[in-house]
This record gives structure tokens, sequence and C-alpha cells, in this order.
């Protein structure tokens, strides 16, 4: 029985450990496909999107009137009626000469690395040129990495205007947060959700939209033959309403804003904003799954790209390719090689110390190595060089672990193995519970690297609790007979 | 001090002698960092089929000198590949196009590859991601060590704990500094390797 026992337990290990290193091959469509997951890898093991920045060096249309200021809405002027207004038209570049400078490179840097936080980008490098502002990002490339690519180059400018004066009312450094938000409707007839931007801001900034709201408000034209009603084209404290073209437009002076430099909406207001938020429309209502994440995905874009500030210069999309890592897999195969060699070296030790015993504490390790590699990879972990280490590190403990449960059976020969390994459980837990910590710990963060070390460690001393429990001491029990 | 023994005295003696030489060297000469976080050159070139990174590697090898060099593939049909190195000038970019036609019956052409520069990586960059979820676990650690070994005196325990992981990552940091080992990829891991075992360390001679 006993003879069975042990021959159970070594195939089992035989078993796992074949499972672990050379897989499952199952034939499929003329082929030979392993069934085994294969590990998931970081930006560092596998390969990184390289986005380039320039500063962009285009130019911009605009037209002035006599007194040098920026008149809007004259774009669709031809040359004779811009020189009978008075109006002149100029290029101007998008990054003057006198915003170049090393300050303004840094600020730039600064929001778009905390526009990759905000976006959640969990392992990413960014490098700036301080000679020339140039910004070159490596980031995890993924379904969301496009995305993000396109919420960096935006500058963020947020602006409320007078659409007449083009006096600026409000800027960004009147917002406070913007968020998304949901609301069901169903006012044209058909149910659907809307999405919203909803702008929440400072306390100066409040004020300054109370303000606005009531010197900005409709005024209702009892003559208007089109009997426009202010529900129909002004902003409420919950909405506001897309752009207004009636023309009761005449008679309300109105604000215009603008992220950009793109006009998103020109409105009135039907009663003073007191709440100190305001709330746009993204897209329209819909039911449709695919607009609706279509709508989500704008206004969280947007909803970033002006919570994290404006950027003081213009930045253009230069390069975006998908580079491999320079860690080869040879260059791992030999990691692996160093690693087994080791593990080897360390083994034949303890089967030399410890003779029979050694030799099944020996299977043992190596079915908890293999497990641990299996759980590795259906548990989803992402695998870094910080995680490759943490792998190394919970070969290190188990062996501490196995070497002083078998230095204690031999030492200790009236013990039962029951009371052995308690004991050894004990000492060897408490001299861990900070490692736990840090471990668990770090498994929240959420930097690939880190969480990466966190998982694998988590999850290897976790196995080393269970099975040393239910498989080793069990395996010395039968042998010992104790 | 007057607990230790002389063979603790002499150890802390070594360790604190460390560190201030490691501080010398950074404050003269800085770190040295690997060219991955250097400011580097690089070039790329579409070969339009497979290639073996070992062979790029002789031809850089050959016309950069042995310098150090990071080739990697780039984009999904792995044909092009990317040569990064400190520095590539114009005549040693002709030489890699030249080789490289020679090797792969390419018909690239030198002019229109591009040299580009790649700015270095700030140390503060490489190492703010690690800083806060380092502190929290060292919090927490701190208040588990208090409370577990209050009999020990609570404030020496606190003490010891956060003198000990400051100084095992100093010395860390000053052996590399000091062997000029570069600051790279490996450095992050190495330092979680110090850290964790600095703390079984720590536990270990409090349960003692």
């Amino acid at each position: 029985m006993k003879k069975i026992k042990i021959i159970t337990f070594i195939l089992t290990i035989i078993l796992i450990t074949m499972i672990a290193f050379f897989g499952v091959y199952v034939h499929t469509q003329n082929r030979m496909e392993d069934k085994v997951k294969g590990y998931s890898y970081a930006m560092d093991l596998e390969g990184a999107r390289v986005i380039r920045l320039k500063l962009d060096s285009g130019t911009r249309t605009v037209i002035k009137d006599g007194e040098g200021k920026e008149v809007k809405d004259a774009e669709d002027l031809t040359d004779e009626e811009l020189t009978q207004k008075g109006y002149t038209k100029e290029e101007e570049p998008y990054n003057k000469d006198e915003t170049l400078n090393k300050e303004n490179y840094e600020t730039s840097k600064r929001i778009i690395e905390k526009r990759l936080q905000e976006l959640k980008v969990n392992n990413y490098t960014i490098k700036l040129d301080e000679t020339n502002g140039d910004i070159v990002i490596e980031l995890t490339d993924n379904d969301d990495t496009d995305f993000v690519i396109s919420s960096l180059t935006s500058m963020g400018k947020f602006e409320i205007v007078d659409s007449q004066t083009q006096e600026v009312l409000m800027d960004n450094n009147d917002i406070k947060k913007v968020d998304v938000m949901y609301g069901s409707t169903s006012s044209t007839g058909t149910a659907g959700t809307s999405i919203y931007l909803s702008i929440e801001f400072t306390k100066d900034g409040a004020k300054k939209l109370e303000e606005i709201s009531t010197n900005y408000k409709t005024e209702e034209d009892e003559e208007n033959t089109d009997n426009t009603t202010a529900d129909e084209n002004t902003t409420d404290e919950n909405s506001a309403a897309d752009d207004t073209s009636s023309e009761s437009e005449e008679q309300a002076k109105e604000i215009t804003m603008m992220i950009d430099d793109e006009e998103i909406m020109t409105t009135s207001f039907d009663e003073p904003l007191r709440t100190g938020t305001l709330q746009l429309t993204v897209g329209q209502a819909t039911s449709d799954e695919k607009s609706l994440t279509e709508n989500v995905q704008k206004a969280s874009g947007m909803a970033i790209v002006l919570d994290c500030g404006n950027m003081p210069l213009k930045y253009s999309l230069e390069g975006n390719e998908y580079i491999f890592s320079d860690i080869t897999d040879e260059q791992l195969q030999i990691v692996q090689y160093v690693v087994l060699a080791i593990v080897a070296v360390a083994l034949i030790i303890l089967i030399i110390r410890f003779k029979t015993l050694g030799i099944l504490g020996v299977f043992s390790y190596v079915g908890l190595a293999s497990l641990f590699l299996l759980v590795i990879r259906y548990a989803n972990v992402i695998l870094s060089i910080e995680g490759l280490f943490g792998i190394g590190l919970i070969l290190i403990l188990n062996y501490i672990f196995i070497n002083s449960i078998l230095s204690k059976i031999k030492k200790e020969k009236d013990k039962e193995i029951d009371q052995i390994n308690k004991e050894t459980y004990k000492k060897f837990f408490i001299r861990i519970i900070p490692i736990c910590i840090t471990v668990i710990t770090f498994t929240f963060i959420n930097w690939t690297p880190i969480s990466s070390f966190g998982m694998v460690m988590f999850w290897g001393i976790l196995l080393m609790a269970i099975y040393n429990y239910i498989i080793t001491k069990n395996i010395f029990k039968i042998i010992e007979n104790r | 001090m007057k607990n230790l023994t002389t063979k603790n005295k002499i150890l802390i003696i070594i360790l604190i002698l460390v560190i201030i030489a490691g501080i010398i060297v950074t404050a003269n000469i800085g770190l040295n960092f690997d060219l991955k976080y250097e400011k580097t050159q690089k070039i790329e070139l579409n070969l339009g089929k497979e290639f073996e990174i070992s062979d790029i590697k002789n031809i850089t090898n050959e016309i950069l000198q042995n310098q150090e060099v990071i080739i990697q593939k780039v984009e999904l049909y792995k044909d092009t590949v990317s040569i990064i190195a400190r520095e590539i000038t114009e005549e040693q970019r002709n030489n890699i196009v030249e080789k490289v036609n020679e090797k792969y019956g390419t018909e690239l052409v030198a002019e229109n590859t591009e040299i580009l520069t790649i700015p270095h990586t700030r140390g503060r960059d490489i190492i703010k991601p690690y800083i806060l979820p380092f502190i929290i676990a060292t919090v927490i650690i701190i208040i588990y060590m208090a409370i577990k070994y209050y009999k020990l005196n609570p404030l020496k325990v606190i003490l010891k704990t956060i003198v000990i992981c400051i100084l095992t990552q100093l010395v860390l940091l000053s052996i590399m500094a000091i062997t000029r080992i570069p600051i790279g990829r490996l450095t992050i891991p190495l330092v979680l390797i110090v850290y964790m075992l600095t703390l079984i360390g720590i536990t270990t001679k409090f349960e003692k």
C-alpha cells in the first residue's frame, strides 16, 4: 500500500511536470496544437507601442480686425469682403516662438503623463527631449492603445467666449473636474441612453458661470413669429442644448463653448446656473450598443483631456509603431537553463543530505514548481521582469521550507510528522508575514511591473501553503510512518 | 553602539563607508544608465523579409565598433529592424545600409533612412511609479512590526525596521554606483529582492 501511494505520488508529479514544461498537444486542423495556456507577457518582455510626438510646425489662418483682434466666424468671407471690412488674413504658427521653452515642454510632458494615468495605462515610459520638445512614449499595446494615443495630441484648451466680441469668459483654470454621466431619455419618441459630459467648475468658476448665465439669458421675443420657446434653444441646469439657430439669436446675447479652438456649441441660458456644473450632451441618445460605446469613449476622452489641463503647446503624432522587445526568446531560454541548473544543484544537495526523504522532497519541490507555472498561466498573471524575479523568489522560499521541514524530521525523530509540519509552518509563515503584506499591497497597484511581482508572489505563497500541507506533509508521513 | 559586538561594529563601518563612497561617485560622475534609458540614436530599415537579429548584430558590431546596440524587430510582420546605439553617424548609417543590402539583397537607400534621436529617460521617471507602493507596503509592515513585537519596545522596532530597510537599499545603490553596474531593467527587480530578503532578515532577528 505504501509503495502504491508513493508511486502514485511520483507519477502525478511527473504528469504535472510534463504538462507544465512540455504542454498537451492535440491534433487540430493538420497541425499539433498545445492546449495548455501560454504565458502573458508585459511590455518589457513582449513589446511596446512606440509613439513619437513632435511639436506641430503647422500654421493656422487668423483673420484680424483693424485693431489687431482675432475675428471668428469670418472664414467664409471672400478676400474682397475682408478688405471691405478692414480685416486682414495672417498665417500664425500653432506654436509661437516665445512658447518654445523648457518650461512649456515640461508642462506638456506632465499633462501627457497625467492623461496616461487617467486613461489607466498601467505601463509606459515617457522621454522628453529638452532641446526641441520631442516626446517619445512607450506604452503597452492592447485594444485601448489607439484610443489612448488619440487622447494624447489634443491640447485640451477649453474656453467659453462671448459669441460676438470673442471675449474669453471662462477657461481651463475654472474647471475643477470633468466626468462622464449617463441618462435615459425618451423625449424623441424612442427610448435611449444619452451620454453627458459633466463639467464641474471651481468656486470662482461657479460664480463666473452664474454671472454668465444671468448676463447671457435668453430674451424671449413675443413678436417672434417663430414662437421659439426657451426650452428648445437654451441650456438648463441639467443639460445643454445643441447648436441653436433660431431667429431669436439676433436678440439674445450668446456664448460659444470651444474645445481646442473648435466650436462645440453656441447657446444662451434659460435661467441662472447656480450648481457650478454644466452638462453637455455627447452624440445623440441611442439604444444601439455600438453607438453608445462610441459616445462613451468620445466623452471619456474629452473628460480626461479637459480634466488634465491645457497643454501649452500643440503636438502632432510623428511616429506610431509596434516594436518587439529586445529580450529575445533565446535570451529567455538561457535564463531558464541557468535557473534550472541552479535548482538542479540545490536539489542534488537536498538528496545528498537527506537520502530517501531528500528524493521525495525533490519530487515534491518539482511538483510545486510545475503546478506554480501552470497556476500563473491560468490565473492570467502578466509576466514582467519583476514577475520573473518573483518566480525565482518563490523557488528560493519553497526550497528553504522543504529544507527546514526535512532538517526537523531528521533531527527530531521522536516527534510526529504532523507536529513537525505544524511547527515548521508556524515558524516559516510568521517570518514571511511582512512579505505577504508587501505582496498583497503590490497586487492592488495599477502598475504592471509591480502588480506582476505581487500576483506571482501571491499565487506562489498561496500554493506553497496549500500544496505543502496536502502533498509534502502526507508524503513524508507515508515514508516515515510517524 | 555600546551593545554591538566588534564584528557588528566593523560591518556597520564598512556599510557606511560603502554608502559614502557611493554618494561621492554619484555626485561626481553620476549613475551609469543602461542604453535603454540613455540618449540614443536610432535608424530603422525596412527589409521586407524576416531576418535574424544575430546577423544584424554582426553587421553593427563591425560598423559601430562593438559599441552597445539594441536591435529590435518592428511591427507585426517583423520585417523591419530598429537599430539603437549611443551614436550613429551618417557614415555609419550608410555602411550599415550597404551591408544590409549585401546580406539581404535589398535596395535600401541610405539617404532615405533618417537618424532619429531618442531622448534619455530620467532617473526620477523610472522610480516614480514604485515610490508609492513601497511607501504603502513599508508603512503597513512597520505598523505590523510595532504590534507584533511590542514587547521589544515598539519605537525601537519601528526605528530599526526603517533604518535597516533604507540602509540595505542605499548599500545596493552605492554598490551599483561604485561598480558602475548600469541602472536598467534589472535594477527595480533587484531592489525588490533585496527589500524582500531584508524583511525576512528583520523578522528573523526580532523572532530570535
